[in-house]
């Protein structure tokens, strides 16, 4: 499985892709939305992306929703890892075509746990 | 004719909270230590101990703004702020550390600990992109609301603090109010 991680910190995307990694992931990273748009126009289209909320340029959820209007899309899993953690901006998020929510900070578990859900752990690890 | 001043009209127009009134140090600590258990390691504790910040501080905060407004900053030493750089690198931490590696994961830090704290407040905020630098400045000491804890031996302060300057202390004569 590939997964895209999308953050503005490359402390924090060194954080998911290496957990992501260790459930058997091969991982991308970009810098903001727009980055991560890039990668998916250049044909590199992942199971699941991983995406931060407060970034520059393109933000998580401009991401979520331009993600959401293009249907060759339409089938990855995206995840909004963030620390905005207030419940409209979870319902704001969920709205606009994310499938789930992590609130930073979270365990290597707690992804673990949310990926188990979706049904995107490699069978190897989810036995 | 005289007004007996009930304090009703400064109340009504002077309804801005302060950080005291809204979140305690406690909660901040605790948000803190979810934090750097999550980030920096299970095994890392921030013991609630002061300590002297040395000279040569660093500081990473991001603002809140909304009913409450205000900016969440961590300060610790440079040397401090650069192990906790390598903690939440792990083994990826490149040696030696640039500047911006500790930027970057130093205002990490603070975006999740800011993030945190913005949630416990009144909404809805907004939250600006973390900053690295030199602290900004307490504008209204009654309007802060401090943690001071040791990581590794080494003090870190943790201040939330509000980005308005105290509201002016009404006298009883303005706005036509009679004595």
């Amino acid at each position: 499985m590939r997964a895209l991680v999308i953050d503005d910190s490359r402390a924090m995307r060194r954080i998911v892709s290496s957990t992501l990694e260790n459930l058997g992931f091969e991982v991308n990273q970009a810098g903001h939305g727009g980055e991560g748009l890039d990668v998916l126009a250049g044909g590199w289209v992942p199971d699941l992306v991983t995406v931060d909320w407060n970034m520059p340029v393109m933000d998580g959820l401009q991401f979520v929703s331009a993600v959401r209007a293009n249907p060759a899309w339409r089938a990855m899993t995206i995840m909004m890892v963030t620390s905005e953690s207030e419940h409209t901006q979870i319902v704001r998020a969920l709205a606009a075509g994310a499938h789930e929510y992590v609130i930073k900070p979270f365990t290597a578990d707690a992804l673990r746990d949310k990926l188990a859900l979706l049904g995107l752990l490699p069978q190897e690890v989810a036995l | 004719m005289s007004t007996i001043d009930t304090g009703q009209r400064r109340r009504s127009g002077d309804s801005r909270p302060v950080i005291p009134e809204l979140i305690d140090e406690a909660t901040i600590r605790s948000i803190a230590e979810d934090a750097w258990i999550a980030l920096v390691g299970e095994e890392e504790i921030l013991l609630p101990i002061p300590g002297e910040l040395p000279d040569d501080v660093l500081s990473s905060w991001v603002d809140v703004v909304g009913p409450w407004t205000g900016t969440v900053v961590l300060t610790t030493g440079r040397q401090t702020a650069a192990e906790l750089t390598r903690a939440l690198l792990g083994d990826s931490a490149p040696e030696p550390l640039e500047p911006e590696d500790v930027t970057d994961a130093f205002g990490e830090i603070a975006n999740v600990v800011g993030g945190n704290v913005k949630a416990a407040l009144p909404g809805p905020s907004a939250l600006s992109l973390p900053e690295v630098g030199s602290a900004p400045a307490v504008r209204n000491p009654a309007d802060v609301c401090r943690v001071d804890v040791l990581w590794r031996g080494e003090p870190l302060t943790i201040s939330v603090q509000g980005a308005l300057p105290p509201l002016p202390v009404p006298h009883p004569h303005e706005n036509g109010e009679s004595l």
